[in-house]
């Protein structure tokens, strides 16, 4: 079977920093696959390039099988399958358009009859638990989880068989996070979505991810199935995460 | 609509601001109005030449007898038409080029920078002289004029902008969904960049009424008999001797335009753009 994305030797430097220093991964197709490691250590870069907004240095990405080329023909062809949630997802969504504006432009972009575009629509919010009155609002004028549930539901709307989330709960309190984790589980459960969490948390992608690749400094230090990962590490900067998060120590 | 009242209330937040509004509206009506409370700017009546204020001509009259409120009325209109157009012009032709030079980058963005850096150059006068040589005197040397000079302050705030925004999440994001570049354009870089542009057209409009004056007084912009408020101060310089007054007419009518336009734009940036604004 494809995996839904592997990525072989990947390489890419901003000046001095090697931001991925031969980065090797294979996603499974219809998997959820966690990507954990601190700060600056290339995650975010990794999803960047993966999403063909960054190109690499050195080295391969493919979706589905298939090489990932720059270029509009070939970003117009990969929107229809993979689709990013930004780590900030208020900031995802254009500030002077309302909602509905922005989703309307989903539609156009599959060439869907836009009746077909709110019929789906109104699916997917009631979904996310999202009123169909945010569609009339501007993205300044609703609150952080509804933005990111708004930008989760502009994703679905594109029927991606990709979900790339960056920090998905970020800036969520405690509840609302689990309640969000339980629905895009839920979700790549229902529609076959291969699902790629990108945190620095340990927890959530334990909690939710069934195989996960620890990253440090542009490398993947570690990777496999994430109980082994996490319950017996075998590289030092794993054991070292997993030693600065007591809770998930605590869980075991 | 309720972003328009809430710009008025912020411009009425302050004295300057209030000020502006109301010089803005005073040379609005006094442009728009002369015409119905007055004669025919053009006609000559030499018996009555020199008159001072009076009920037959609420502002006297010039050297042949015109009526100075129809002329300084027609001269302020003309003005304010001219500004009004290059600062339109200029704008969506310099923010539409400033866009795409944000945006593409690379040499694109290096050959069109360059470009303004030649147009800047040039001090406007000497490009003034330049063009008038090459085109003639008229309203259409100047407007091309004047828009060339223009573009490429539009042109480089669009630019900045345009730069800062291509990295943000929510331009990504529409890149992300491969919705048309156009479209990416017209509705998610124009919206977020005219807030400063606009801010820039309300500044430059009084110096567009200011260089249509000086250039008409210098003889090089429209010529008679039609009104420029600076072809009525060079004609009331000249005549000084016999009557003051249509100098000091003119004078007062450019100075309340330029002064309103430029307490209005510097509100309108307070209200619009308050981190480029003087700290208050």
């Amino acid at each position: 079977m494809t995996d839904a994305i592997s990525i072989s030797q990947a390489q890419l430097r901003f000046g001095e920093t090697a931001a991925l220093d031969g980065v090797s991964l294979a996603i499974p197709n219809g998997s959820c696959f966690g990507i954990v490691g601190e700060s600056g250590s290339g995650k975010t870069t990794l999803m960047r390039a993966v999403l063909g907004l960054q190109k690499l240095d050195r080295g391969e990405i493919r979706i589905l099988g298939k090489p990932l080329l720059h270029g509009r023909a070939a970003l117009k062809e990969r929107a229809g399958f993979i689709q990013p949630i930004f780590q900030d997802p208020a900031a995802s969504l254009s500030p002077r358009s309302r909602i509905r504006t922005l989703m309307d432009e989903v539609g156009t972009v599959l060439r869907e009859p836009l009746a077909a575009t709110h019929e789906r629509l109104h699916v997917i919010l009631n979904r996310l638990g999202l009123p169909p009155g945010v569609v009339d609002k501007y993205p300044h004028e609703i609150s952080g989880g509804q933005a990111r549930r708004v930008a989760i539901a502009r994703a679905l709307l594109m029927k991606p068989s990709i979900l790339i989330a960056d920090e998905p709960t970020a800036g969520l309190d405690v509840s609302v996070q689990g309640d969000l984790l339980n629905l895009l589980q839920d979700i790549r459960r229902s529609q076959h979505i291969t699902l790629v969490i990108i945190s620095h948390n340990l927890a959530i992608v334990r909690l939710i991810a069934e195989n996960a690749a620890v990253m440090r400094a542009g490398k993947v230090v570690e990777a496999g199935e994430v109980g082994s990962l996490f319950g017996s590490p075998q590289d030092a900067y794993t054991r070292e995460l997993l030693a600065a998060w007591p809770s998930v120590s605590a869980a075991k | 609509m309720s972003g328009l009242v809430a710009t008025l209330k912020g411009i009425c937040s302050e004295r300057e601001g209030r000020l502006g509004l109301a010089f803005t509206c005073l040379i609005l009506v006094f442009a728009l109005a002369g015409p119905l409370v007055s004669p025919d700017p053009n006609v000559i009546d030499v018996k009555a030449r020199f008159a001072a204020p009076g009920l037959a001509h609420l502002l006297g009259t010039d050297n042949l007898g015109r009526d100075l409120l129809a002329r300084t009325s027609a001269g302020t209109r003309y003005a304010l038409t001219l500004a009004v157009m290059i600062v339109v012009i200029s704008s969506v032709i310099g923010s539409l080029i400033g866009i795409v030079a944000g945006i593409a980058g690379g040499w694109v963005d290096r050959a069109v920078t360059a470009v303004f850096d030649i147009v800047n150059a040039f001090p406007p006068l000497i490009l003034a002289f330049a063009l008038i040589a090459l085109y003639g005197k008229g309203s259409a040397t100047f407007v091309l004029l004047v828009t060339v000079v223009f573009i490429p302050q539009f042109g480089r705030m669009a630019r900045a902008r345009a730069q800062t925004l291509r990295n943000l999440s929510f331009i990504e994001a529409e890149r992300m969904l491969a919705v048309h570049p156009v479209t990416i354009v017209v509705r998610h870089y124009l919206p977020n960049v005219a807030g400063p542009i606009i801010v820039l057209a309300s500044m430059n409009l009084p110096v567009v009424i200011a260089f249509e004056a000086s250039l008409s007084f210098l003889g090089f912009g429209v010529q008679p008999p039609k009104s420029s408020l600076g072809t009525l101060i060079k004609d009331g310089f000249i005549s000084i001797n016999q009557s003051w007054w249509p100098t000091v007419a003119s004078a007062l009518v450019l100075a309340i335009a330029t002064l309103g336009a430029t307490l209005l734009g510097e509100a309108l940036r307070r209200v619009i753009d308050p981190k480029t604004a003087g700290v208050r």
